[in-house]
């Protein structure tokens, strides 16, 4: 009985210190910005010295980008084919911060949750089709002090017009976050498409 | 070409409202001490009139080291306060270097022309991205800053307002030790 009393104490122990480790994901506050002239939307939330904003891509401005850096024909309509955001993070604390892109996930409508492919997954398969360009995208880590801030594109394997919620994670001062951006969309073909 | 020319008209005239629309934060002044101060890797890069030029050129010089992009938005917005610092502090035994990343001299001379300050720092082209992968570069901008003895000191990740007071303090610290 006393054996069981002190292991229930030490169970009672281990989660009090991860629940002071790990907080749950939070609710804060998502706005939400639509283009006067484009219709393409902006998200944009902030919580615990975390401040991440999502831009919607079309994909015209996605085959442009590349197109320019001479990528093949076939890689320009691979990018463009993912639902691609301009994504900014910063650090809006005065403690260090840090983000890994592989902690995070969306989640499709279906419930079922997904890995967000990497720079170094994308990098990866760009290097196999001779392409030595490795900027644009958002960097898989991020460790920022304060006043640092990063970013770059975020790519989402749906089709357009999709609907979807990011899980992202991210630790401040050693203390892991985690936040959710719900009903995000992705961006429609053209402009003149109603979205 | 003419496909390529047309996809860059279009990418500079139609699509850049859309890129303007992405709301960017504002720029701020913080520049980060290093944990573990460093030397500063040396390398040999060409600037704007094909010159080799070596960072070891400039020991003796507190030296401000930016990685950049035209293409890059928070880049463009924190050249000219590069260029405001460059014209403030370069007498003082200071440098501003810029390096562009993956870009050529027309693509940077059509881009220089449209800044509301021509800038008059040094800008060399890391063609490959080698010597931003030697810094562990990871996104752009980044920004370090290196003392006289060629030793990294300070960096910065993401836009800054660097003829920001603190800044030019830290910067003429560094220059008088």
């Amino acid at each position: 009985m006393r054996i069981m009393k002190l292991s229930n104490k030490f169970l009672i122990l281990v989660g009090i210190i991860i629940s002071s480790v790990i907080a749950p994901v939070n609710s804060a506050e998502v706005k939400i910005h639509k283009n006067e002239v484009s219709g393409l939307l902006t998200w944009t939330s902030e919580d615990k010295g975390f401040q991440i904003e999502l831009i919607q891509l079309l994909p015209d401005f996605i085959r442009a980008i590349y197109a320019k850096h001479n990528f093949p024909s076939d890689e320009v309509e691979r990018a463009a084919s993912y639902c691609m955001f301009g994504t900014i993070l910063k650090n809006t604390s005065q403690q260090h911060l840090s983000y890994r892109v592989e902690n995070w996930r969306y989640r499709t409508k279906d419930g079922i949750e997904h890995a967000v492919k990497t720079k170094t997954q994308w990098l990866n398969e760009w290097r196999k089709s001779g392409i030595i360009f490795s900027w644009t995208l958002l960097p898989d880590v991020g460790e920022f002090a304060v006043g640092d801030w990063q970013q770059g594109f975020t790519t989402i394997k749906l089709a357009r017009n999709d609907e979807f919620d990011l899980i992202y994670k991210w630790s401040l001062d050693g203390v892991e976050h985690s936040g959710v951006l719900p009903n995000l969309k992705c961006a429609p073909e053209s402009l003149a498409e109603p979205s | 070409m003419i496909k390529h020319i047309i996809k860059v008209v279009l990418f500079t005239t139609v699509f850049s409202p859309v890129y303007a629309d992405w709301q960017q934060p504002e720029l701020s002044h913080n520049l980060t001490p290093v944990v573990k101060v460093i030397p500063a890797s040396d390398f040999e890069l060409e600037n704007m009139e094909e010159e080799i030029k070596k960072l070891s050129n400039y020991k003796g010089k507190v030296v401000l080291l930016n990685f950049w992009a035209t293409w890059c938005p928070p880049c463009i917005r924190e050249m000219p306060s590069m260029e405001r610092l460059h014209q403030q502090v370069n007498a003082e035994g200071f440098n501003v270097i810029a390096v562009n990343q993956m870009e050529d001299a027309d693509q940077v001379f059509a881009f220089t022309g449209q800044l509301e300050i021509d800038p008059t720092f040094e800008i060399l082209f890391d063609k490959t991205s080698s010597v931003s992968n030697a810094y562990a570069v990871r996104g752009l901008p980044t920004t370090y800053l290196i003392d006289k003895k060629g030793n990294i000191r300070y960096r910065a990740v993401g836009g800054r307002e660097f003829d920001h007071p603190e800044v030019i303090k830290i910067i003429k610290q560094l220059v008088d030790e």
